[in-house]
């Protein structure tokens, strides 16, 4: 490209000390979808398909910046929907992508889709290049439910799709949504028995948020739609942990559950703290120590990229004190926990001299546990674990 | 300044209720007389301390002298500016004591109020000269006519002698001071005799240590000579006097009738005692004046620094503020729920809330204050008299002969349709009824005996809610009398919360018990487990309340673009617990220390 200017990420010039590898996880976002659904807030266009060449441009400009190809043990596409590209842009976009990112032996390589978008076709092109896991966002096969959040796709659409995925690719998860509007007991239990009867590799439970900027925010505030109670999420979440890990998964993430062999690598390379690439609008790198976030607008980004700018909006580098905590956070949100012994080998901290007063209470509560050497949330505490993290998080 | 005769000089006061245009008035005054140039002047000149302004109150005295020729002659004008508040009632008696004459300022709109009615009756105490002035007549909804019938039925003001004025427009201003001249009496005393003067009140200064406000009732002082505090028993030199006009502008010499400052070398305020007689030391020195009293401090808080680290930094902003106000005082206390602190105690509510907007302002300390409460006196089984400002510190009911409270006579001036209202209000606090009176047909003042507890929380604002802004009081202490008292504490999760405790009468008790944990449970935000909020005579609970535990709390999705956003909304919310107090495991916030105040009937609610 003649008119390459380098752009100036934290991509280029990598100086990795032994403190901060060189990552091994990259995510690449894809901000177009048909539709914008009312409880979405994520970075995306809807009917702005116009603008994907625009895009792969600037895909393949930011990932230049990397200055050298990066081989990855995980590789994540994420949206948006990156199934709504057409295939020839789905095809350039992994192309570019894997050239940049080569994947390591053993590899991840995860795509979202839409069920409405998982045709065979889809499938094809997806296995052919190198995707071995499949994240449907099927969210439940309940019409009303689906009608209320805004789905594109039916109950039976989305049963097609698991087995049209299963069988050309190697790890299959879905994602459920909780806890909708109008939602009850009943209607929870019959999506957790649909999705096990496909019998998915994966699933996440998602218990629905309404986000601040979002249409459901706007018909929550003017009493349209209701939450549910209290309770009744509870019971749902409850539902949810029983339900699949009687059914042989293993409940690894606050809302992740897999069978043996299928949690998602690269997820967890968030939850511990572990770094890892991004390109994209909106999307969140973390390298050497500092987080940075691409502008949110696809357009900005775009604007941005396209003429050579940096299209990094925010960025921050933590205190070695503040990363250990933001790490134990997250690594608590993961059910097998986090060791002492480990902790400290990671961040140089020993956990009770950081936060040995809230563990102490946590546990005493009844909300973590605590074997000496490792920690992590108990039932209850995962019930409630958003009031745990504000005491870990500061002095 | 050269010598003077008595008889061109005035010393008088404004008297007013608030907001009826004291400083305003007085800036004309000034202006008028020449003491300060229009350009100079700047509003509420009087008001100089920055919380003055913002309030628009005065909070210390001023003494102000002014020259003026009348009929060809040249006379000193002193104005000695008072606090009008309840709280400085003593200090607005020792500045009246100094004076021969007050201008009673009325509103032509809002006609008399409760402060009118008590600062006229305490200068009519002292003998002064009253000089009635209605105020801002240049008003479009002002009622002259009906103000000065509400003057002459309530202080005996005799019509013909009401001026008018605006203290906006400066009309009447002339008028006004040469009727200061005219029918304020010159003062007495003389100026060869042993020197007398009255410790008015007096103010700190970096440089120069306290400066003392006085008023010379007999002899002279000049500079460089002894002087002797009496009641303090202290001899200093005086290194400079001279008068306020209205900088400091030092002279040679201050003789009977004046009013000036005395610079002494004095390094703390806590020397200088308002209502203090300054004379010469040894044989020859006068007696001392009459009425000195020691500051009584009515009303006691808790104050605690939210972070108990800042423990230190919490003394010193209090030490500081000591030297500038030795009416507050504070020692040190510890607290089972809050730690180590302060007790501290103040003049009054507003003397309160001026110390800790000066506390927050000047030292930057986030602060939990404990519900404010009145002094009680206990009659021990002993016969010995404890003086009870802690709730915590109410002995065992067994040795306790008499538990007494402070009482007041509250006066309130409101519109006669509100009479009922505000009766149902004073019975409803215990309150024993003294009279009514009527102003006019459409106003009266009503009087109560209530128990200043009673007083010191809400009835400022329940008057104001019930009368919709026409209400006023004011009150004075008559005295401490026996009560059925007893002291409820609050558990909070089973514990006792030492700071929630509370003195108040056993009959009150269920109904108070049960609004404070209701309060409580409002105040208090879920926790991950279940609060029990109870409240207990001794063992015996007389109320109860459950906070009951957060059922589902948590983020569902949290990737890569969430860590950032997540971990700050987290370390938020423990930022927003700050001014909380951890007691157990339950987070308290600070409005909830205040909840115990929360006197109102359960019917109100």
């Amino acid at each position: 490209m003649s008119n390459y200017r380098p752009l100036t990420t934290n991509h280029q010039s990598l100086n990795m000390s032994a403190e901060f590898p060189i990552p091994r996880a990259a995510y690449v976002h894809v901000p177009f979808c048909r539709h914008r659904c009312g409880y979405c807030n994520f970075t995306l266009v809807a009917g702005r398909d116009d603008l994907i060449d625009d895009y792969l441009r600037a895909i393949e400009l930011e990932l230049q910046s990397l200055g050298e190809p990066r081989e990855v043990d995980t590789l994540f596409f994420g949206g948006g929907t990156p199934t709504h590209l057409p295939p020839e842009s789905l095809g350039r976009l992994i192309r570019a992508v894997r050239g940049w990112f080569p994947l390591a032996e053993g590899y991840e390589f995860s795509v979202e889709a839409n069920p409405a978008d998982t045709n065979r076709e889809m499938v094809d092109l997806l296995a052919a290049s190198g995707v071995n896991r499949l994240s449907l966002g099927g969210q439940s096969f309940d019409a009303a439910k689906l009608r209320t959040l805004e789905r594109d796709h039916t109950g039976d659409r989305l049963r097609q799709a698991v087995e049209l995925a299963k069988a050309k690719i190697a790890s299959v998860s879905l994602d459920l949504i909780f806890g909708v509007p109008g939602e009850n007991l009943e209607v929870w239990q019959a999506d957790l028995a649909a999705a096990l009867a496909l019998e998915p590799d994966h699933v996440s439970t998602y218990g629905l948020t309404f986000e601040r900027g979002t249409a459901f925010w706007s018909r929550l505030i003017e009493g349209e739609l209701g939450r549910l109670d209290e309770e009744l999420e509870r019971a749902m979440y409850a539902a949810a942990i029983d339900r699949l890990t009687a059914s042989g998964f293993e409940h690894y993430e606050v809302s992740n559950f897999a069978r043996p062999g299928h949690r998602c690598r690269h997820n967890e390379v968030y939850w511990s703290g572990e770094s890892y690439f991004a390109v994209g609008p909106g999307a969140a790198r973390y390298v050497q120590g500092r987080r940075e976030m691409n502008h949110r607008s696809t357009t900005t980004y775009l604007k941005r990229v396209l003429a050579g700018q940096s299209p990094v909006a925010d960025s921050e580098t933590l205190a070695p004190a503040d990363r250990a905590r933001e790490m134990l956070v997250f690594a608590l949100r993961r059910l097998e926990g986090i060791e002492r012994t480990a902790f400290a080998a990671k961040t140089g901290y020993q956990l009770d001299s950081l936060v040995g007063e809230p563990l102490s209470r946590m546990t005493a509560l009844g909300l973590l546990e605590d074997d000496g050497n490792r920690l992590r949330m108990t039932r209850e505490g995962l019930f409630v674990s958003d009031a745990i993290w504000p005491k870990f998080l500061n002095r | 300044m050269s010598k003077i005769d008595c008889k061109h000089i005035r010393n008088f006061s404004i008297i007013a209720h608030i907001d009826h245009g004291k400083s305003t008035l007085a800036d004309r005054l000034l202006e008028k007389t020449g003491t300060m140039e229009k350009r100079d002047m700047r509003e509420q000149t009087l008001d100089d301390m920055e919380l003055e302004r913002q309030r628009g109150i005065t909070i210390k005295a001023r003494a102000v002298a002014m020259r003026y020729k009348h009929n060809g002659e040249s006379y000193e004008l002193n104005l000695i500016d008072t606090p009008g508040h309840v709280d400085f009632q003593y200090e607005v008696s020792r500045s009246l004591a100094c004076c021969e004459g007050a201008v009673l300022l009325v509103d032509a709109f809002q006609g008399v109020e409760a402060q009118t009615v008590a600062n006229a009756y305490a200068a009519m105490e002292h003998g002064l000269m009253i000089v009635p002035v209605l105020n801002k007549v240049d008003l479009k909804h002002a009622r002259p006519d009906e103000v000065i019938a509400e003057m002459e039925s309530v202080l005996a003001i005799n019509p013909e002698e009401v001026l008018r004025c605006s203290g906006k427009t400066g009309v009447g201003t002339d008028e006004l001071l040469a009727a200061i001249v005219e029918r304020v009496p010159p003062p007495q005393g003389d100026p060869q005799a042993p020197l007398q003067a009255m410790v008015f009140d007096s103010h700190y200064d970096e440089f120069r240590g306290a400066i003392t406000y006085v008023r010379v009732m007999n002899g002279t002082v000049r500079k460089g000579q002894k002087i002797r505090f009496v009641k303090a028993g202290t001899v200093y030199d005086v290194l400079e006097l001279g008068q306020f006009v209205p900088h400091r502008r030092a002279c040679t010499q201050l003789q009977a009738g004046q009013v000036g400052y005395l610079i002494c070398n004095i390094k703390a305020l806590g020397q200088v005692h308002v209502g203090d007689t300054v004379t010469v030391p040894g044989e020859g020195g006068a007696q001392p004046l009459p009425g000195y009293r020691a500051p009584q401090r009515m009303v006691y808080c808790g104050l605690y620094p939210s972070d108990g680290q800042d423990f230190e930094e919490l003394r010193d902003a209090l030490t500081k503020l000591s030297i500038n106000d030795p009416s507050f005082e504070f020692e040190p206390e510890t607290s089972d729920a809050l730690g180590f602190g302060f007790r501290c105690g103040f003049l009054g509510l507003l003397h309160m809330e001026i110390i800790q907007q000066r506390l927050e302002g000047e030292a930057d300390l986030d602060l939990v204050q404990t519900a404010p409460n009145v002094t009680y006196e206990i009659l021990t089984t002993d016969g010995e008299t404890l003086y009870i400002h802690n709730p915590q510190k109410v002995p065992d009911a067994g040795s306790i002969e008499e538990f007494r409270q402070p009482i007041v006579k509250v006066n309130f001036v409101l519109p006669v349709e509100s009479i009922g209202p505000v009766m149902q209000l004073c019975t409803d606090r215990r309150g024993v009824y003294a009279r009514t009176e009527y102003l006019s047909p459409t106003r009266a003042m009503l009087t109560f005996n209530l128990p200043l507890a009673d007083v010191i929380y809400d009835m400022h604002d329940k008057l104001k809610s019930v009368t919709r802004g026409y209400g006023t009081m004011d009150y004075e202490l008559v005295g401490y009398f026996p009560a059925d008292l007893v002291r409820m504490d609050i558990l909070v999760g089973g514990k006792r919360v030492d700071a929630l405790s509370i003195i108040c009468d056993r009959r009150d008790a269920d109904r108070r018990g049960r609004a404070i944990v209701k309060k409580l449970r409002a105040e208090i935000d879920r926790h991950m487990f279940e609060i029990a909020l109870q409240a207990a005579i001794g063992s015996r609970i007389i109320a109860r309340e459950t906070i009951s535990a957060m059922r589902k709390n948590v983020t569902a999705k949290c990737y890569g673009g969430d860590i950032t956003r997540k971990r700050k909304l987290w370390a938020k919310q423990k930022e927003g617990k700050k001014r909380m107090k951890s007691i157990g495991s339950v987070d308290i916030p600070q409005k909830a220390f205040l909840a115990v105040l929360d006197t109102s009937s359960e019917k109100e609610r």
